[in-house]
């Protein structure tokens, strides 16, 4: 059996009084997208600074491809990092510096020259390779740490908070390269913006207070395969929708914008269940505004991380469907 | 797998370039090349006012070149014997009497003035890295060992070059200004002073990264750098004033890893005093990277 990428286990580190990983267990699967979700402080800087060996733990194991902790004689060239505060040297040119640490991670001349180009490619970067650093946009150097951190293909890839900073045209262009990564590359992505992990990602962990709250794939996280949602307007004709789809859970929001269908694992296909509940509900003048496949991994973190009053009525969590598991308690959702 | 010293010879490398880049390079060369110039000018000027003076004093007439006396005056018996009784050192006072005045002054200057600019420009070499947070894109492609090492090796060797480049500068300034110049003899003598002078400033090298991998602020590595300069210097005074029979030679021990306890035998010319102070200097700058590594190699970054 392959070993993890990573794994963490009951890794405790202490900033003097300061507890910023209490026990913290973690694995990242070989070739996955790997989403890291959790507040500020939570110790998602810190268990990817841990994993490579910039900060040493009190207590717990760190254990790369199953090979043992972060040893720079067996893993520099396969982990790297994209740390989220670190300035690159500001004097060096952006191709030489690139060169520079292909060279470091044990790339020979001529492959570590490609390896640039390409890294350069992929960020957009391939006209800025003879400018001096410091004459970079805060988004350019952001997109030039991107690109030192696939240099050389490396087997794990840790990115913390990759897309702060970019422009929407850029952020999309390095997620385009993120999904190709997939498979090739395990990376793990460190980000606030919950959406871009959902759509990025295949697994995903909840951290607090420096442990993991919960760790699944983003399919169980989200009820993907099981749930539609619907967001509509107007009453939502239960009795009507479930006689056309009977073998479907229909559950209805006190306020009847939101309906959810709960799909059995071995029950009919969302494209046939859809096929059947939406000429129902057009019928019924229920306007259909939006359709979706799960909840979004936003309400299901805040509801794992024991907010659900947010999850449920939080500014834009507003239009989002409640966490699966408050419809399951109840919780005035009519069934 | 790379080995050690190829990962070090990369940062080293790498460190040269930043000099360049960053300016570092630019102001090593002008503080060392335009330093020993202008003290350089102004010894043959200070040397000549004096030589005019004694010159007047004897009345004979005044020389309009710097030096011409101060040969005729380095060749008398009498001027050596007074020296070597001034000396204290008889060995030491009649070794240096066979070197160039010119190059004797460069050997001083460098001696004097080079672990002042090593710890100013060095202690806060790491530190600034730290605190920018650039290390970190390194320390994951190689180890902390080898990227020290490559730190330290590129420092010296610009090292080298500043002091090679300034005692160029004196050459070219006593070549010009002094009479009597002896160019073959004094590239000679200030060629082996350069090398000595790099040699002591090895071990001050050493003092500075390991203050400077001690340390996250640069402006707080650079105070501890002087303070750390001023205290091995009063160390080292105080236990070769202080030594003496029974507990008291212990303090040449003391004295011994501080890099002024061999800064005498470095003056010397003979080798058995100048090879062990060389290989005792080089590895007091290896044992206090060591000792600033013992911390640097588990911090957290």
């Amino acid at each position: 059996m392959t070993a993890p990428a990573l794994e963490l286990c009951g890794v405790v580190k202490r900033y003097g009084r300061l507890t910023a990983l209490d026990g913290l267990d973690l694995t990242v699967p070989r070739g996955a997208l790997f989403g890291l979700v959790g507040s500020n402080g939570a110790g998602k800087t810190t268990a990817m600074a841990l994993s490579v060996g910039l900060l040493r733990g009190h207590a717990g194991s760190v254990n790369l491809f199953g090979e043992g902790p972060f040893d720079p004689l067996r893993h520099a060239g396969r982990v790297t990092l994209l740390p989220q505060d670190a300035r690159l040297p500001l004097h060096a040119r952006v191709g030489e510096l690139l060169g520079w640490y292909a060279a470091l991670q044990g790339l020979p001349p001529h492959e570590a020259e490609s390896a640039v180009e390409e890294a350069l490619e992929w960020v957009h970067l391939a006209d800025r390779r003879l400018a001096p650093v410091r004459t970079l946009s805060h988004g350019m150097m952001r997109r030039v740490t991107i690109a030192q951190a696939f240099l050389g293909r490396p087997e794990l890839v840790l990115l913390d908070e990759p897309m702060s900073g970019l422009d929407p045209r850029e952020a999309a262009r390095v997620r385009r390269i993120l999904r190709r990564r997939r498979d090739a590359q395990t990376v793990v992505i460190s980000s606030h913006d919950l959406r871009e992990l959902e759509t990025l990602c295949d697994t995903a962990a909840f951290v607090e207070h420096g442990r993991r709250v919960r760790q699944d794939s983003m399919e169980t996280l989200t009820c993907r395969g099981r749930t539609l949602l619907y967001h509509i307007r107007g009453p939502a004709p239960l009795a009507e929708l479930r006689v056309a789809c009977p073998e479907v859970g229909w559950i209805s929001s006190p306020d009847g914008g939101r309906l959810t269908a709960q799909l059995a694992p071995d029950g009919p296909a969302a494209e046939s269940v859809n096929a059947r509940a939406l000429p129902v509900l057009l019928r019924a003048g229920a306007g259909v505004l939006e359709i979706r496949r799960g909840a979004s991994l936003e309400s299901e973190y805040l509801a794992a991380t024991r907010d659900p009053a947010a999850a449920v009525e939080g500014g834009a969590a507003e239009l989002e469907p409640p966490p699966l598991r408050a419809i399951e308690k109840g919780n005035g959702w009519s069934t | 797998m790379r080995g050690f010293f190829q990962s070090s010879g990369i940062v080293a490398g790498q460190e040269w370039a930043d000099a360049f880049r960053s300016r570092r390079a630019l102001v090593l060369l002008v503080l060392y090349f335009v330093g020993a110039l202008a003290a350089t000018l102004l010894f043959i000027k200070v040397l000549h006012q004096v030589e005019n003076q004694v010159e007047s004093a004897v009345g004979i007439s005044q020389s309009r070149q710097a030096g011409a006396s101060t040969s005729a005056l380095w060749r008398s018996h009498a001027f050596r014997e007074g020296l070597i009784k001034l000396a204290g050192d008889d060995a030491l006072a009649r070794d240096l009497l066979t070197l160039p005045p010119l190059a004797l002054f460069y050997g001083w200057l460098s001696f004097a003035f080079t672990p002042l600019l090593v710890i100013l420009l060095s202690s806060a070499r790491i530190a600034e890295e730290v605190w920018s947070g650039s290390v970190r894109f390194a320390m994951f492609r190689v180890s902390r060992g080898s990227w020290v090492f490559g730190k330290l090796t590129g420092q010296a060797a610009q090292l080298l070059v500043a002091l090679l480049a300034s005692g160029a500068a004196a050459w070219a300034m006593g070549w010009w200004r002094l009479a009597g110049f002896d160019p073959v003899a004094n590239a000679l003598v200030i060629l082996l002073f350069a090398l000595k002078a790099w040699v002591y400033a090895f071990a001050w090298l050493g003092v500075a990264l390991a203050v400077s991998q001690l340390l996250t602020s640069p402006t707080l590595a650079s105070v501890f750098g002087l303070i750390a300069l001023m205290a091995l210097a009063a160390v080292s005074g105080l236990a070769a004033a202080f030594t003496g029979p029974g507990w008291r030679s212990a303090l040449d021990l003391v004295r011994m890893l501080t890099p002024g306890g061999h800064e005498a035998d470095l003056w010397r010319l003979d080798t058995a005093h100048a090879v062990p102070a060389v290989l005792f200097l080089l590895a007091l700058g290896l044992a206090y990277t060591a000792a600033g590594y013992a911390r640097f190699g588990r911090r957290d970054l």
